[in-house]
C-alpha cells in the first residue's frame, strides 16, 4: 500500500496533496466491536428518538465525537471533512485559494497562528506566530472547530475579513481588517544573496517544493557560474513542514548517498528507510547553511537533521519544534479522510527529535524589538497537551522570530559570514 | 412507555435520579424520519470507518476505551454543558446520591493533609453507635493502609452492602494505641434537609440538594415546627436554597406544595409538543398554614431550587431575598443504558408559572442584600453562571451572568439571613424595603 506521509503543524490556510491511498477496512475485533457499538447507542439514544430537547445537528455532533476521540490520541491525528480535505489538497498540491495566508492550529481550544505566509495579506497586516484569535468578523471563535474558523477566514478575493486577536502574556487585544487575496503558495523564494551565496526560503513543503528548488539551484549556477557560487543558505525559518517525500528529496538535491529518514509504526512491517539516490545532487559539494528556528517543524526537521547527521550543513539559529511524528492521510470514501499520526520518524544517527527539536550547531538569536519580547517564542511540541512522548530531557519553548529587514537579521548575516569564510559565531551569540 | 426520572442538577450533583427502562411505544416514522435514519446511519458508519483506521494504523497501540470514551464526551457536550455520560460507576455512585441513601457506617470525613478524618458520626447509625468520635482519624480501612488513597477512595471502601461488617483502625487523641472497631453496615440516609427554630418565631430550613429523602424531610420539620413553635407566635418560615445545586424535579414540585394549596407550579417542554407536562399543587398538599415564607437564593443556587424559587415568586406566596440564581432552566433525563452506566440527556426546558424560562437569566430576588466578603475570598466567591457555559441553550438576547455565591459561616453575620429574618419580624430597613417595592440593592462596606 502507498502512503503519502504529511508533516506539518497546524491545518495550512495555505495549501498542498500527494497521492492519497486507501486503507482497505479490516475486521474489527471483539473490544472495539463493543467500543463502537456503545458509541452508536449513545448516538442513538441521544437522537435516533425525539428526546433531545432541540433538533440536534448528526452530522456535527458525530464531528464533535470523532474530533474529541482524534484529539486524545495527539494534537496531529484530526479529521478533515471532504471540504477540509479538498482544501487539504489543494494547499498540497501548491494550488490557488482565496484567504489571507495564515496558518493556524487548534490547541486547548484557541485558534492560533502557527505562522503568516510570507507575501499575503495576513503577513503584511502584520500577523504573528502565536497570535490567538478570538474573533472572526463578529463572531466569537470560542466554541467554533479549526474547521469553521478557517472556513469563515478564507473566500472571495477582494472582500474583506475583521480577525480580532490577542497577543502575549499580556493578551494585548488587536484588530486587523484584512483583504483577501488569492493566495499563491510559492513554497521556494530564492536569490543572490551578497554576490556569490545562493539563498533558498522554503516556507513549506508541497508538491512544488522539489521543482522549484531545483530551478533555484539552476539559476544560481546561469547567473553566478560554478566557480563564483560560495555556498547556499537554506532558510527553514518558520516553516511548518508538509510532504514527507518532499522533504528527502530536497536533501537528497544536496547529498548522494547515505540514509535520509526513516520511519517506525508500530508494526515492524511499518518501518521504512529512505535513502539517497546517486545522481539527484546537484550542489557540487558547495558548503550549506541551514537557518533553523522555534517555528521550523516537521519536514523542515528532516531536512535539518539529515544534513546535520550526515555532516553536510551548518545548522544557525535557535533550537527547532520538535515535531517528530508523520501523519498519513487516510481516505473515508465520501466522507472525507482522517489525518492519522501513523509514524515517528528517525535521523540517520538513529535520533528521534520528537518534543525534543534539533540544536542549531551555532545558536544566533535575533535582537527582538521591545514591544515584541516574550511574544514571538515558539512553545514547541513538547508543550502540546497529549503529545507523543519522547523521554525524560523533552525541550520546549524557542524563539521564532525573523526581522523584516534582512541587514537586521543576524541568522542570516552569521549565515552570510560563515560562508565567506569568517569564524563561527560564538558557541551562543546572545542578542543585546 | 418509558417512565423517565427528570433530574435538575448542576455538574455531577449531590442530587439525583433513577430511570426504570421499559419497551419503548411503537413510533411512527414520517418520511423525513426515513431520511434521519439514513442519515444517523451514515454518521456512525463514519464514526466506525474512523476508529478501525486508529485500531489499525495509530504510531501507538491506542487505549481503545479511552477513545470511545472521548468520543462519546465530545459528542454530548457538544449538545450542551448538561447532556453527558455515565460509565457504570458513574451511574452507580449517582443513584447513590438521588436516592439519598446508602449502604455505610454514617460518618462524615474530610482529608486533610493525608490523612482521613471524622468530622462528625451521624446520630443514629452504626458509627455513632460504635463510639467512633469527631476528631478521630482512620488510619487503615479493614486492614489496608488509607496512606496514599484518596477521600473518595476512602468513602468506597467504607461503604458497602447493608449488614456487612467493616473494621476501622482509629487513632485518638489521649488514646496511646490505635483502636480497632468493628462496624456492621446500615442504610445511611443522606440529610438533604437542615432546619432550626430562628430567633424563637421562625422556622428556618436548609435545603441542600433535592434527592428522594427532600420532600419527606421538609414535612418532618414543618411538623417539628408547629411543636416547637406556639401557633399564634409563629412569624413564618425561611427556606434556604443557596447553594443548593438541584437534584429531583418531582421533590422540587412536592416542596413548592407544601407552601401552595393549588395553582400549576411549573411546566416542562420537550422538542415534541406532545410531551408538554404540567405539575400542579395538589390540594390539601399546603402544610404552612399560610404563614409567610422568605426564600433565600443566590448565584449558587440552580436547577430544582430555581423552580421552587420560581414557583414561590410567581405565586407571590414568598418573598425573595439574596442575589440573582444561576440559570439553569433545563431539565435531564437518565436514560440507562444496561450494563454501560446511562445517559444523562437534556430533554426539556421548564418555565414557571407565569411562563417565563429562566434558563440562561436566572431568577431576580425580590430584594437584593449582598454578603460582605472577606478580602481573601473577594473575587473568587461568584458563580459565573449558566449563560457564561459554553454550549449553554441559548434564551433570547438579555441573557445574564455572574452572581455572588457567598454565604457567611457565622449566621450573626449573614446580611441575607439577617434581612430576611427582619421582614418576618416587620422591620424595616432603610436599605432593604419589603417585597412590594424592591429596593437597590444593598451594597457590602
Amino acid at each position: 500500500m502507498r502512503r503519502s506521509g504529511y508533516l506539518a503543524i497546524g491545518v495550512a490556510l495555505g495549501a498542498a496533496a500527494a497521492a492519497l491511498v486507501s486503507a482497505a477496512p479490516a475486521a474489527m475485533t471483539a473490544g472495539g466491536e463493543r467500543g463502537v457499538a456503545l458509541y452508536k447507542l449513545v448516538f442513538e439514544t441521544a437522537l435516533d428518538r425525539d428526546d433531545y430537547v432541540d433538533e440536534p445537528d448528526q452530522v456535527k455532533i458525530n464531528e464533535a465525537g470523532i474530533n474529541s476521540m482524534l484529539a486524545s490520541l495527539d494534537p496531529h491525528s484530526n479529521y478533515l471533512d471532504p471540504k477540509q480535505l479538498n482544501e487539504f489538497q489543494t494547499t498540497m498540491k501548491g494550488e490557488e485559494f482565496g484567504g489571507l495566508g495564515l496558518e493556524v492550529m487548534q490547541e486547548g481550544g484557541l485558534i492560533k497562528v502557527v505562522s503568516p505566509i510570507d507575501e499575503t495579506p495576513a503577513a503584511r497586516a502584520g500577523l504573528m506566530s502565536n497570535d490567538v484569535i478570538v474573533k472572526i468578523d463578529d463572531t466569537a471563535v470560542d466554541g467554533l472547530s479549526l474547521k469553521e474558523a478557517v472556513d469563515r477566514m478564507r473566500g472571495v478575493a477582494k472582500t474583506a475579513v475583521r480577525l480580532t486577536v490577542e497577543r502575549g502574556s499580556s493578551h494585548e487585544t488587536k484588530v486587523f481588517t484584512i483583504i483577501r487575496e488569492i493566495i499563491h503558495v510559492q513554497p521556494v523564494r530564492s536569490h543572490v544573496e551578497s554576490g556569490d551565496i545562493g539563498y533558498i526560503r522554503i516556507t513549506q513543503f508541497n508538491q512544488q517544493t522539489y521543482d522549484s528548488l531545483r530551478a533555484a539551484l539552476a539559476k544560481f549556477k546561469s547567473t553566478l557560474g560554478s566557480d563564483k557560487l560560495k555556498g547556499y543558505i537554506i532558510d527553514l525559518r518558520n516553516n511548518p513542514g508538509g510532504l514527507l517525500t518532499q522533504s528527502i528529496e530536497v536533501v537528497n538535491t544536496f547529498v548522494s548517498s547515505g540514509e535520509i529518514v526513516s520511519t517506525r509504526g508500530r508494526t515492524a512491517d511499518q518501518y521504512q528507510s529512505y535513502s539517497a539516490r546517486s545522481g539527484y545532487d546537484v550542489s557540487e559539494g558547495k558548503p550549506v547553511v541551514v537557518l533553523i528556528n522555534g517555528g521550523s517543524a516537521s519536514a523542515s526537521e528532516i531536512v535539518s537533521g539529515a544534513l546535520q547527521d550526515l555532516h553536510r550543513a551548518k545548522l544557525i539559529g535557535t533550537r527547532s519544534f520538535g515535531k517528530g511524528s508523520v501523519q498519513t492521510v487516510l481516505p473515508l470514501g465520501d466522507e472525507g479522510a482522517l489525518k492519522l499520526t501513523t509514524a515517528r520518524y528517525y535521523t540517520p544517527s538513529g535520533r528521534s527529535i520528537q518534543a525534543k527539536g534539533i540544536e542549531p550547531d551555532y545558536k544566533v538569536l535575533e535582537n527582538i524589538p521591545d514591544d515584541l519580547k516574550g511574544k514571538v517564542a515558539s512553545r514547541g511540541e513538547a508543550s502540546l497537551s497529549g503529545h507523543l512522548k519522547n523521554g525524560d530531557d523533552e525541550k520546549t519553548g524557542s524563539d521564532a522570530y525573523v526581522p523584516p529587514d534582512p541587514t537586521k537579521d543576524t541568522q542570516l548575516i552569521a549565515a552570510v559570514n560563515l560562508l565567506h569564510g569568517a569564524p563561527p559565531p560564538a558557541a551562543d551569540t546572545t542578542s543585546n | 412507555m418509558i417512565r423517565k426520572v427528570s433530574y435538575l442538577a448542576l455538574g455531577v450533583a449531590l442530587g439525583a435520579t433513577v430511570t426504570l427502562g421499559a419497551p419503548g411505544a411503537l413510533h411512527f416514522m414520517a418520511p423525513s424520519a426515513y431520511a434521519a435514519v439514513a442519515d444517523t446511519y451514515r454518521q456512525l458508519n463514519l464514526f466506525g470507518d474512523v476508529f478501525e483506521k486508529i485500531r489499525n494504523d495509530y504510531v501507538e497501540k491506542p487505549d481503545e476505551p479511552k477513545l470511545i470514551e472521548a468520543a462519546i464526551n465530545g459528542m454530548l457536550s457538544s449538545l450542551d454543558p448538561h447532556s453527558s455520560y455515565m460509565d457504570a460507576k458513574a451511574y452507580g455512585d449517582m443513584q447513590v446520591q438521588t436516592k439519598g441513601e446508602f449502604g455505610g457506617l454514617g460518618i462524615e470525613v474530610t482529608g486533610e493533609e493525608g490523612v482521613i478524618k471524622v468530622v462528625t458520626p451521624i446520630d443514629d447509625t452504626p458509627a455513632a453507635k460504635a463510639g467512633i468520635m469527631s476528631g478521630d482519624i482512620i488510619i487503615s480501612i479493614d486492614g489496608d493502609s488509607v496512606q496514599g488513597i484518596t477521600l473518595d477512595q476512602a468513602v468506597d471502601k467504607m461503604r458497602g452492602a447493608i449488614n456487612s461488617a467493616v473494621t476501622l483502625k482509629i487513632v485518638r487523641k489521649g488514646a496511646k494505641d490505635p483502636i480497632d472497631f468493628r462496624i456492621v453496615r446500615d442504610v445511611i440516609k443522606v440529610k438533604s434537609v437542615n432546619s432550626h427554630v430562628e430567633d424563637g418565631d421562625i422556622g428556618y430550613i436548609r435545603i441542600t440538594q433535592f434527592t428522594e429523602q427532600t420532600a419527606d424531610g421538609l414535612r418532618a420539620a414543618m411538623e417539628k415546627f408547629k411543636t416547637d413553635i406556639a401557633s399564634d407566635k409563629f412569624k413564618g418560615y425561611i427556606l434556604d436554597l443557596r447553594n443548593n445545586p438541584g437534584g429531583l424535579l418531582d421533590q422540587s414540585i412536592e416542596v413548592v406544595n407544601a407552601f401552595v394549596d393549588k395553582g400549576e407550579i411549573v411546566s416542562t417542554r420537550g422538542r415534541n409538543p406532545d410531551d408538554a407536562q404540567r405539575f400542579s399543587a395538589r390540594p390539601g398538599g399546603d402544610l404552612s398554614g399560610g404563614k409567610p415564607v422568605v426564600v433565600l437564593i443566590n448565584g449558587g443556587s440552580a436547577s430544582a431550587s430555581e423552580i421552587v424559587s420560581g414557583a414561590l415568586q410567581d405565586h407571590k406566596r414568598a418573598t425573595l431575598i439574596g442575589t440573582r440564581s444561576f440559570g439553569k432552566g433545563s431539565v435531564q433525563t437518565i436514560m440507562p443504558l444496561g450494563e454501560n452506566g446511562a445517559l444523562r440527556l437534556t430533554t426539556a426546558r421548564y418555565y414557571t408559572p407565569s411562563g417565563r424560562s429562566i434558563q440562561a437569566k436566572g431568577i431576580q430576588p425580590d430584594i437584593e442584600i449582598l454578603e460582605d466578603v472577606p478580602d481573601d475570598l473577594k473575587g473568587k466567591d461568584d458563580t459565573k453562571g449558566e449563560a457564561s457555559l459554553k454550549g449553554h441553550l441559548k434564551n433570547g438576547d438579555d441573557e445574564k451572568t455572574g452572581s455572588q455565591a457567598y454565604v457567611p459561616p457565622d449566621p450573626t453575620k449573614d446580611k441575607q439571613l439577617i434581612a430576611a429574618v427582619d421582614l418576618l419580624h416587620g422591620v424595616k430597613h432603610a436599605e432593604a424595603a419589603p417585597a412590594a417595592s424592591p429596593s437597590p440593592e444593598a451594597k457590602p462596606n
